[in-house]
């Protein structure tokens, strides 16, 4: 069975061995990246540097929780706003694949640009068993690129350092426990954002629809699994689907944008089911997307698509 | 205690990396090795047993899956194919292996032809399994025999009459797979006799 406390000891030591001077840690403020951080400091203390970029494609409030979760960490950090500079490079891209490489490409960029600056030579990340496992290799088929794998450059001058590549999220979560990392619950959020939770041009008009549909439907459901209506879904979002329908407001003919809520039990994102939401919990989050993003948004739908044959995110 | 020592041949599965988790959650000794690997470094490490993962090739359509063959050929010890693994075991035993009229994906319900087989010591007569596939074995092959189904899928599960070799269709390794521990530790128990 996978242990924790020997995992721990077992990696600092070797990060000790690994990380010669300083490193950056590239810090979403996600459960592996903070643990992946965690480690390090533990091995190599303030000789890391933590960077966080804000894409422009987070959450609500993401960002400023985690420049709060870095100060509390105690981490030496580098906060870096790049959102118009993502909107620019994302601009008419429609393919997912191409999404995801570029915003791979544009991290590297900002984690070497911070690596000049700083001196460094070794990038930490926390990358986990499924985003090498589907960005594929030789032998495996590539099912998504994943930022921190399939996404990054090929001539590459950072070397990488990966401590988590063998564990799945329940092994991190495990391991974020014992480090006493108060984030140790929170849902995965994927590194390129809420780019690949918009279905064609991820364009800064449909990111704030879907900041604000996902913020909702997190909330609805948090409330849900308070009231004891439904489990807590190992994830749930929304996504946006450009396609428009006919709706009528207050007598007047509305022509808007799809909304697909999201949700899903799984231990490890390697297979999933859809989760079992009630009727009644859907009816409040449809009527509270559609009444709060008003003309936008007219059409909500549910997914309840398995992995496989789906994957949890839509892109 | 002396622990058992089964490996993982990784035929570039989604899941190979799965199998090896639930073996070493198990407390076995085990590790994932490429399926370029020629048998006699595996058999030099006095291995229990073999996992032949699953993969994206299309078996029925390509003579070999890296060393699979070689292992079959010589090993004297139980062999679990899953998915590929267990389309390969089927051709290579002179079986045959086609793309599937009706492939199966995600929640499929299994149903046991054969009761009280070893691999499915406990297993309920019908249980939930996670399927992801294309292909599937169309004929079985000669001292084999059936041990599941699935509506859409004749040969969920097989074993050879005399040689501790198996192939299953469905992916025990798998959270969602009701009974895949408990396939596991069956599996584990092969091994060590």
């Amino acid at each position: 069975m996978f242990n924790a406390e020997k995992f721990i000891e077992k990696t600092v030591s070797n990060l000790k061995k690994e990380i010669k001077g300083k490193a950056l840690i590239a810090f979403s403020g996600g459960v592996d990246s903070a643990v992946a951080a965690a480690l390090a400091e533990k091995a190599i203390g303030d000789q890391l540097v933590a960077v966080h970029v804000d894409t422009g494609y987070m959450r609500k409030g993401d960002s400023e929780n985690v420049k709060k979760m870095m100060e509390k960490l105690g981490l030496n950090f580098r906060f870096i706003d790049a959102g118009s500079d993502y909107y620019d490079s994302l601009k008419n891209i429609e393919d997912p694949e191409k999404k995801r490489k570029i915003i791979g490409k544009k991290f590297i960029q900002i984690f070497e640009k911070v690596a000049g600056e700083e001196n460094v030579e070794c990038l930490v990340q926390g990358t986990i068993a499924p985003d090498w496992i589907e960005s594929g290799d030789g032998l495996r088929d590539t099912i998504k690129s994943h930022h921190n794998v399939g996404g990054l450059p090929e001539n590459m001058k950072l070397k990488l350092v990966e401590p988590l590549r063998d564990l799945y999220k329940d092994e991190v979560r495990k391991v974020a426990r014992l480090l006493g990392l108060h984030i140790s619950e929170r849902q995965p959020f994927p590194g390129p954002g809420l780019a690949i939770r918009i279905i064609g041009a991820a364009t800064k008009e449909r990111t704030e629809i879907v900041r604000e549909a996902c913020d909702i439907v997190e909330k609805e459901i948090e409330d849900a699994v308070k009231k004891g209506k439904m489990e807590k879904p190992w994830q749930y979002f929304a996504v946006l689907i450009p396609v428009k329908t006919v709706g009528v407001h207050g007598d007047k003919r509305a022509y808007g944008y799809t909304i697909a809520i999201r949700a899903v039990q799984s231990i490890d994102a390697m297979t999933c089911s859809y989760s079992d939401i009630s009727h009644s919990v859907l009816d409040n989050i449809s009527t509270k997307l559609t009444n709060t993003l008003g003309d936008k948004i007219n059409r909500i739908v549910y997914d309840v698509t398995n992995k496989p044959p789906g994957t949890v995110e839509w892109e | 205690m002396i622990m058992v020592r089964i490996y993982v041949v990784d035929n570039g599965g989604q899941w190979t990396h799965r199998e090896w988790r639930t073996l070493r959650d198990l407390d076995i000794d085990t590790k994932i090795v490429p399926n370029t690997t020629p048998f006699k470094e595996i058999s030099a490490e006095r291995v229990d047993g073999l996992v032949l993962s699953g993969g994206a090739p299309r078996v029925g359509l390509q003579k070999e899956l890296g060393n699979c063959r070689e292992y079959l050929e010589k090993a004297d010890f139980p062999i679990l194919g899953i998915c590929a693994g267990h389309q390969f075991i089927a051709q290579f035993f002179g079986g045959e292996t086609k793309p599937s009229k009706i492939p199966e994906f995600g929640k499929i319900e299994l149903t046991l032809v054969k009761e009280d087989n070893a691999l499915f010591k406990g297993v309920a007569k019908k249980s939930i399994v996670w399927e992801s596939h294309n292909d599937e074995v169309t004929v079985l092959p000669k001292d084999f025999e059936v041990l599941g189904k699935s509506e859409n899928c004749e040969i969920q599960a097989m074993h050879h009459k005399e040689k501790p070799v198996y192939g299953l269709q469905f992916h025990p390794e798998v959270e969602h797979t009701e009974y895949g521990e408990l396939i596991f530790k069956n599996f584990i128990e092969i091994c060590e006799k």
